[in-house]
């Protein structure tokens, strides 16, 4: 603004963009976890993607709690009358609870061996699951002031993104069993491909919106924030593993593996930018 | 005069109710920053962080220049998306008066209400401070809501030495802040935003009120120390 002494930061940190990368993670995983219930060739993952999703669930929710400015009081959220209905992180706080404590009655079911349980839990806490992404995206949705996150697409593009980062992952747990990786290998396909054209419609939306907006264009194609969203974020994370998938090689294990790293790479990029793109042009006002 | 009301939350009008306003004349701001100063004192405010601050903005080319100020401050919206926004309720508006406050002891510093102020109006306190015990927690402008209750105006309007800061209430048509709103053209910040601000300017200039026009020319010298800042003030 032109005086010396007063600068504005960005208020959320990386940290955030840490966390909804993990969280997406996790709740896809806790997905093909269910999936393995009702689709034969998902069996393999139902151990192992749960324990991956919990693990992380656990370290997400750390996360949360380590970036507040006062982390033992998030125990203000598990306060009735303090909470605040009209936002998304009170929301979001209830989702993430409800899906540990579904996780953990998931896991006592499956050690009791206890199908029909299990299949129950499996159920309600995919839906939880879906929900931590959706509110994660009503998280940045709401604020009617930041370019890029005020779009109704962000809780759908985080859905997307947490089913892709966790095919990634899952690919990684399906060892050599070819059904699974060939239904994971169609995962990463089409949610990359959403993921693609939503990135396309909201650059297309940003570059021709308002003054904010087209700032916001300007910050997240160029410089270093162009090359981590365009560069490693569209093209590295996105475009180049959806050509690597589609090529024969992409069907081969090998194949699949190199595209689920830059599959992860770009997934985490692309958290990022959209966190820090819509922040930065308000720091100037 | 009237507002359309679309939030119960709204207050502007609403009979039996007081609902305090400011207005700043831009014509008569020196930017001395004896406001920032006496705020600072009032609330024993740290060092880096501001509850009300003077921005400007040298406007022109030499020799038809003109240095504007635009003094800035929570607008102590009608529709606060801070409050809103807050998972605790630990940002609040009080009803009768329209002050949007803070419990300092509730909350839990997630900074949504600083992602949701299109004002950049709030900032985090450091984890420690010498004389206040108030620390690590997001704090902004009240309105000076201890002074107002007890009759006294805010300490930067009591302050301002060209009373360019006029203070009052704006649901009483006999104040002064209701016949300057009432009789001259005022302008508030960023309208499109849905907010209702209840800070009033007269006289803004476009190069200080539109939130992006900082980034179309920036001095060199201020990218420094922007750099310089950032490399200190994590959010
Ligand atoms: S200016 Fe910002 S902090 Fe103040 S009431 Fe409005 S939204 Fe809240
Ligand atoms: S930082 Fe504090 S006041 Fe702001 S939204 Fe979070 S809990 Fe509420």
């Amino acid at each position: 603004m032109g005086d010396f002494n007063i600068f504005h930061h960005m208020p959320w940190s990386s940290t955030y963009s840490i966390y909804f990368f993990v969280i997406g993670i996790s709740s896809a995983l806790f997905f093909f976890s269910m999936l393995s219930w009702f689709r034969q060739e998902f069996e393999p993952l139902r151990k192992s993607a749960f324990y991956v999703s919990f693990a992380l669930m656990v370290v997400g929710g750390l996360l949360l709690i380590v970036d507040l400015s006062q982390p033992l009081r998030f125990l203000n959220m598990l306060n009735p009358s303090y909470l605040n209905f009209t936002s998304p992180l009170a929301w979001g706080g209830m989702n993430l609870l409800s899906f540990g404590a579904v996780s953990a009655a998931y896991y006592w079911m499956m050690r009791k061996n206890d199908e029909t349980d299990s299949r129950r839990l499996a159920v309600l806490g995919s839906i939880l699951a879906l929900g931590l992404p959706v509110y994660t995206g009503f998280d940045l949705t709401v604020h009617q002031n930041r370019p890029v996150w005020n779009t109704p697409l962000m809780p759908i593009l985080f859905v997307a993104m947490s089913l892709l980062s966790g095919a990634a992952v899952a690919s990684f747990l399906a060892g050599t069993h070819e059904k699974l990786l060939a239904m994971l290998r169609r995962f990463m396909l089409w949610s990359a491909g959403a993921v693609g054209v939503m990135l396309v419609s909201l650059l297309g939306t940003t570059a021709y919106g308002g003054v904010g907006q087209e700032l916001t264009f300007m910050f997240m194609t160029t410089g270093t924030l162009g090359t981590i969203f365009i560069g490693v974020g569209m093209l590295l994370g996105t475009a180049a593993p959806i050509a690597l998938l589609l090529a024969p090689f992409g069907k081969q294990q090998q194949g699949m593996m190199i595209a689920a790293v830059l599959i992860l790479v770009g997934g985490m990029a692309l958290r990022y930018s959209i966190l820090v793109g819509g922040q930065i042009v308000q720091t100037y006002f | 005069m009237s507002e359309l009301r679309t939030s119960s939350i709204e207050t502007r009008g609403k009979p039996g109710l007081k609902r305090y306003a400011m207005v700043i004349d831009l014509r008569r701001c020196i930017g001395c920053d004896a406001c920032m100063t006496a705020c600072k004192a009032e609330f024993d405010v740290p060092l880096g962080v501001f509850r009300t601050w003077v921005p400007y903005k040298v406007v022109g080319v030499y020799p038809t220049v003109r240095k504007h100020f635009m003094p800035r401050l929570c607008n102590h919206c009608d529709d606060p998306p801070c409050v809103r926004s807050c998972p605790v309720g630990a940002t609040y508006k009080v009803e009768d008066g329209g002050f949007v406050l803070q419990h300092y002891d509730r909350c839990i510093g997630c900074k949504a209400c600083m992602a949701s102020c299109p004002y950049n109006a709030r900032f985090m306190l450091p984890k420690s401070r010498t004389y206040t015990d108030i620390t690590h927690v997001v704090d902004k402008c009240t309105f000076c809501h201890h002074r107002v209750t007890q009759g006294l105006a805010p300490a930067c309007v009591v302050t301002c030495i060209g009373r360019a800061r006029i203070f009052g209430d704006i649901n009483d048509p006999s104040s002064e802040v209701s016949k300057l709103v009432s009789t001259l053209p005022t302008q508030v910040l960023r309208p499109e935003e849905g907010t209702k601000p209840h800070v009033f300017y007269i006289g803004v200039d476009r190069n200080l009120s539109e939130p992006s026009r900082a980034i179309y020319n920036p001095l060199d010298v201020l990218e420094e120390d922007r750099r310089a800042f950032n490399k200190n003030h994590k959010g």
